[in-house]
C-alpha cells in the first residue's frame, strides 16, 4: 500500500521526459479531445450518448484537421522563404 | 396586469442593480461557486447530471494529465503567474498545490513545464466556460420557472 502511494506521489513530483520531436505534437490529441468534449457538454441542448458522441467527434476532427492545414501552410511559407 | 403586480411584490424578483431578485442572485452565486469549487458541481445543482459527470471527468482528467506530464511544479504562483491565473479557475484547491510547490521548491523546466502548464491552464479555462454556462443556465431556469 505504501509502495503504491509512494509511486503515485513520485509520478506527480517528477516531470516526464518529452523531447522536442515531431512525435511530441501528438500530445495535442488528448487536449483537443478534452476541449471538444467540454465545449459540446455546454452546447448540446439535450445530452444523449449518440448525439453527444457524434457532436464531440465532429468538433475533435475539425480541430485536428484545421491544425494540420495550419501546419502545412506555415511549413509551405517557411519552405518558400528559406 | 395582476400577474405583473404579484410578480413585482415577489421578494425573489425585486429589482436589484443586476436586474434579478436577491434570492435569484444568491442562487446564481451558489451555482457559480459550486461550479468553481468542484468542476461540474454547478450543473449538478441544476440537476443536469449527465453534463456534470462529463464536465468533471474531462476537466479532472485534463488537469491530471498536465500534472503527470510536468509534475506539480507546473502550478507555480511565483514563476508562472499567468498560467497560475488560469490554473486557479480549476478549483480554489489549486492554491494548496501552489503553496506545496513553492514551499518544497518543486521546479520544472523546458518542454514538460510548457506542456504541463498548457494542459492545466486550458483545464482551468474550460472550467471557467462551464462556470459561465452553469450560471447562464441557472438564470434561464429562473427566467422560465414553468419550463414552458
Amino acid at each position: 500500500m505504501h509502495l503504491i502511494t509512494a509511486l503515485t506521489i513520485a509520478t506527480f513530483t517528477t516531470p516526464e521526459k518529452i523531447g522536442v520531436t515531431p512525435l511530441a505534437t501528438l500530445w495535442l490529441l488528448p487536449l483537443a479531445a478534452s476541449i471538444a468534449v467540454v465545449y459540446k457538454a455546454t452546447k448540446v441542448k439535450k445530452v444523449t450518448a449518440a448525439n453527444f458522441f457524434k457532436e464531440s467527434v465532429v468538433l475533435f476532427v475539425s480541430i485536428v484537421v484545421f491544425m494540420i492545414i495550419t501546419a502545412l501552410v506555415l511549413f509551405s511559407l517557411t519552405w518558400i522563404v528559406t | 396586469m395582476t400577474a405583473s403586480r404579484s410578480k413585482d411584490r415577489n421578494p425573489a424578483t425585486t429589482a436589484t442593480p443586476l436586474g434579478v431578485g436577491p434570492r435569484d442572485l444568491a442562487f446564481l452565486l451558489v451555482v457559480g461557486l459550486s461550479a468553481w469549487l468542484i468542476p461540474g458541481a454547478g450543473h449538478l445543482v441544476l440537476r443536469e447530471k449527465a453534463r456534470a459527470i462529463i464536465i468533471f471527468v474531462a476537466i479532472a482528467l485534463t488537469f491530471t494529465i498536465g500534472l503527470y506530464i510536468g509534475s506539480i511544479g507546473v502550478v507555480n504562483p511565483v514563476e508562472g503567474k499567468l498560467a497560475y491565473a488560469a490554473q486557479i479557475m480549476n478549483s480554489p484547491m489549486v492554491t494548496v498545490l501552489g503553496r506545496v510547490t513553492v514551499n518544497n521548491h518543486y521546479s520544472v523546466f523546458g518542454k514538460p513545464n510548457e506542456m504541463g502548464q498548457i494542459y492545466t491552464s486550458i483545464a482551468g479555462l474550460l472550467n471557467l466556460l462551464c462556470i459561465v454556462n452553469a450560471v447562464y443556465m441557472a438564470h434561464l431556469q429562473k427566467a422560465q420557472p414553468t419550463g414552458a
